[in-house]
């Protein structure tokens, strides 16, 4: 059983929004009378977090994943609640704490724009009072993990958004923080520089029992990197576990992808008896997919294998991207 | 002792920005030869026309623009791109990236009023104590070391005062991140570059009282003409602490809102 | 097809609309220089006048100055190369309208809520200082064209500064030397008339006078008969090669853009 180093209770977050309207009328309006309206951002949030866990902060736009980051990272107060990271208040922003954090926002970049990264590296050593020999070991370290030996000495406003990224994350890593919050890091990197941060984030976890919260809107990050999920939806958690299972539990389906024997001349439909529950998705010539419930699948395979008429059959999981868009667009049971 | 170690460590980033542009290099050169040039120019236009204003002569005038030029360069040195960094334009405020900042472990204060340098400042520095030196020389009045110390007590306690203001106005943008109140700052101390007797009595008043820039130029400058008594000493520094604080206190403040309202 | 650049405009407005304090702000601190100068002369001027100028007719310079030195300020340019070095351009440049709309059309726009700001205050300033005016009415109308070609004047000068970004990527300290001059030989510290030979002389010669104080001048009656003229003749020179420098420099920039953060 791991140590906890989050623990969060009650956890709650309420904003006061100036509410505004498109049009020259309500512009002006608003010159004069600015209204407001409250918003719970995040409402009651119990989790524990393990050390060298890796974590997804998942849900859609909105939901309060990033005002939950806010607030385990010490940037934000909450309402009411409680949170304890590594033993320490996060809002209190003691620099013992504060040493123990690093924060890499997807869209944003915390490097000095017209130097070298290198220069950008040194300041923050010094900052977070990390002792040369160690600067240096650490930085080597990160510079082969991330092979970044060309990009030391060019100015970061010269560099792409993948090797800015790789640049972020040895800055956010100098110190060998225990915790890592991401927001949103694979923000605009093509695929193999996605690919390549998830390796590196991967390693680095497994290495560096480096504890890791990661909010993304790429499923893709959260499926490859986070064993458990935090799902948060209109600000409340609604679900604490492997993202599988939360597939299994709010989707209970799965996709048979058929392809039928044209010489029989027979279509799907001939298959289908009245109280199957299946869905026909899609549908090209011969090839069929549909979508069936879990407990009808062996009995619906059974009868199409039995048919003679299918020549390839596959059984798969539905897209995780189907499954988050469906919950969050129709709401999680 | 681990501060200047920071400090340095933020002035050796900040200069090797600063010749990231070449060109800019010999720009500013000439921009803040033109400032000077500019600002003694315009004096002797005016003076070209009279001999002396409400008791001020061209000499006299040009030590209150002397010292104004050196209490902007001091300005522009650290207090200015530390704070527009954080509240300016481009500042940290306005483009989200504050959170960074937040979460060092180094005082925010402290972070925010030292970590960027201008150097190119020091070179305004120089023209300022030049031209403080040539109207003290005009005016043909002898100047002690004493008087020069008191000058610089004068300075320091000055330019705190700027500061306490200038801190004053960056923390007002973070309940309103897209007023410039600096920018209207900027515009009143303008003024502070002739002697407040120049302007008309309900102006004097304003600029002794309510936004106290003629304070920051005339005390320091009434040092070196000999007309500081001690009970303007004390009434300088003790504003300078106190304004200071109080700056100090609003930018906490400001903080704590911060953490409260961003989302 | 309604026109583009109106709803560019349009656009600008609203969003800056929202920013009104940021906007107030920026026209109240270029109020400031020319009221110091304005106060400065008053106080030289005494109840006497000086050179020929009284009290009031310094008043009447500058408060005119005020309102001409707002709508003929080109602060885009300050944007234009911002555009340039963070690399925004792109953005612009990928609009179905010539990229020139951008920042007119915000000028515009801006200048409208400036004025909104400016006139009020200028009209108060009036009923309390008394300003003294001499206008000629025929030559007075003659303030218009010099007006307009003063603005045109100073966004190009501007602009073509501006693009200079393009080749070195923090080129603003140009634009604070710009200002400079502007203020030295444009009026803002005196009248022309009231400057030292050697400075009248440059201030004829160069374009700042013909960015700001040349239309004031008509307008208060400093400059009339063949003067004018002149005045004219030089500004429409200086216009012409404002002009072209913006072509050229557009052309070239263009192609050399893209090594910076595109």
């Amino acid at each position: 059983m791991t140590e906890t180093i989050i623990a969060v209770k009650e956890l709650s977050k309420n904003y006061r929004v100036p509410v505004r309207s498109e049009g020259l009328m309500s512009s002006l309006k608003s010159l004069v009378h600015p209204s407001y309206s409250q918003v719970k951002a995040v409402e009651d949030l119990n989790f524990e977090i393990g050390v060298g866990e890796m974590v997804g902060l998942i849900g859609p736009n909105g939901a309060g994943k990033t005002t939950t980051l806010k607030m385990l990272s010490g940037l934000l107060y909450p309402t009411a609640g409680e949170v304890r990271v590594a033993g320490y208040v996060p809002w209190e922003r003691r620099p013992e704490y504060l040493r123990k954090i690093s924060i890499v926002l997807g869209n944003k970049s915390q490097m000095l724009w017209d130097i070298p990264s290198m220069d950008s590296f040194r300041v923050l050593s010094e900052i977070y009072m990390v002792p040369e020999q160690e600067f240096r070991r650490t930085l080597d370290d990160l510079i082969d993990l991330l092979d970044m030996k060309d990009l030391l000495t060019k100015p970061v406003r010269n560099l792409s958004l993948g090797e800015r990224m790789k640049c972020e994350l040895t800055a956010s890593l100098l110190y060998r923080p225990a915790l890592l919050f991401l927001d949103e890091p694979t923000l605009g990197l093509d695929v193999s520089m996605q690919l390549r941060l998830r390796q590196f984030l991967k390693e680095y976890n497994r290495r560096n029992e480096v504890t890791v919260i990661l909010t993304s809107h790429y499923m893709a990050d959260v499926q490859a990197l986070c064993p458990r999920v935090i799902l948060i939806h209109y600000g409340k958690l609604l679900y604490d576990g492997a993202l599988d299972g939360l597939a299994r539990r709010l989707a209970p389906f799965k996709l048979i992808k058929i392809t039928l024997d044209q010489k029989n001349g027979k279509t799907f439909q001939n298959f289908n008896q009245p109280d199957d529950k299946v869905e026909l998705l899609e549908h090209e010539e011969n090839r069929y997919v549909l979508r069936v419930e879990r407990e009808q699948v062996p009995s619906l395979t059974a009868r199409l294998l039995q048919s003679n008429s299918v020549t390839d059959l596959s059984i798969e999981d539905p897209p995780i991207e189907a499954v988050m868009d469906q919950i969050y667009t129709g709401g999680a049971a | 002792m681990r501060f200047f170690r920071l400090i340095s460590q933020f002035i050796k980033v900040s200069f090797e920005e600063e010749s990231a542009y070449r060109v800019n290099f010999a720009i500013s050169l000439l921009t803040s030869l033109l400032t000077v040039g500019s600002a003694a120019l315009s004096i002797s236009v005016v003076f070209g026309q009279v001999d002396h204003v409400q008791g001020w002569t061209y000499a006299s005038t040009l030590v209150v623009l002397g010292v104004y030029l050196i209490m902007n360069a001091l300005r522009s040195l650290f207090i200015n791109p530390g704070l527009e960094s954080l509240a300016g334009m481009d500042g940290e405020v306005w483009t989200g990236k504050f959170d960074f900042s937040l979460l060092r472990p180094v005082d925010t204060q402290f972070m925010v009023t030292f970590r960027k340098w201008r150097l190119f400042s020091l070179i305004d520095l120089f023209f300022g104590v030049l031209v403080t030196g040539i109207a003290i020389y005009r005016m043909e009045a002898s100047v002690s070391i004493g008087q020069i110390l008191l000058f610089c007590l004068m300075i320091c306690s000055g330019l705190a005062i700027l500061y306490a203001i200038l801190l004053f106005f960056s923390s007002l943008v973070f309940w309103s991140p897209a007023v410039m109140f600096t920018w209207v700052f900027n515009g009143i101390l303008q003024l502070a570059r002739y002697p407040l007797s120049m302007y008309p009595g309900w102006l004097r008043f304003i600029l002794t009282w309510i936004v106290p820039v003629g304070i920051i130029t005339t005390f320091p400058a009434q040092a070196l003409t000999g007309e500081l008594t001690v009970k303007v000493v004390i009434l300088g520094i003790g504003l300078a602490v106190s304004l200071v604080i109080l700056a100090s206190c609003l930018f906490r403040r400001a903080l704590r809102h911060y953490s409260s309202a961003s989302s | 097809m309604k026109n583009p650049g109106w709803a560019l405009m349009r656009g600008f407005w609203l969003s800056w609309l929202q920013y009104r304090s940021f906007l107030f702000i920026l026209a109240f601190g270029w109020m400031i220089p020319p009221l110091i100068y304005m106060l400065v002369w008053m106080m030289v001027a005494g109840s006497q006048g000086i050179a020929g100028f009284s009290q009031g007719e310094f008043v009447a310079y500058y408060l005119v100055l005020i309102l001409v030195n707002q709508i003929t300020y080109a602060q885009t340019n300050w944007t234009v190369g911002d555009m340039i070095r963070v690399g925004e351009m792109n953005r612009i440049l990928m609009r179905p309208i010539a990229p020139v709309y951008d920042p007119l059309a915000s000028e515009i726009a801006c200048k409208i809520i400036y004025l909104f700001f400016d006139v009020p205050l200028v009209i108060v300033l009036a009923l309390i200082l008394k300003p003294q005016f001499h206008i000629d009415f025929t030559e007075a109308a003659l303030f218009i064209p010099a007006l307009l070609a003063a603005w045109a004047l100073r966004f190009l000068w501007g602009y073509w500064l501006a693009l200079l970004a393009f080749w070195a990527t923090k080129a603003d300290a140009l634009l604070v030397l710009q200002d400079t001059l502007v203020f030295l030989l444009g009026g803002q510290v005196a009248p022309v008339l009231l400057l030292p030979d050697w400075m009248g002389r440059l201030a004829t010669a160069l374009p700042f006078r013909y960015m700001v104080a040349f239309p004031v001048e008509i307008l208060t009656g400093q400059v009339t008969g063949t003067a004018v003229l002149h005045g004219f003749l030089i500004q429409a020179g200086w216009l012409a090669l404002a002009y072209i420098l913006t072509m050229i420099l557009w052309k070239n920039g263009v192609r050399r853009y893209g090594a910076v953060g595109g």
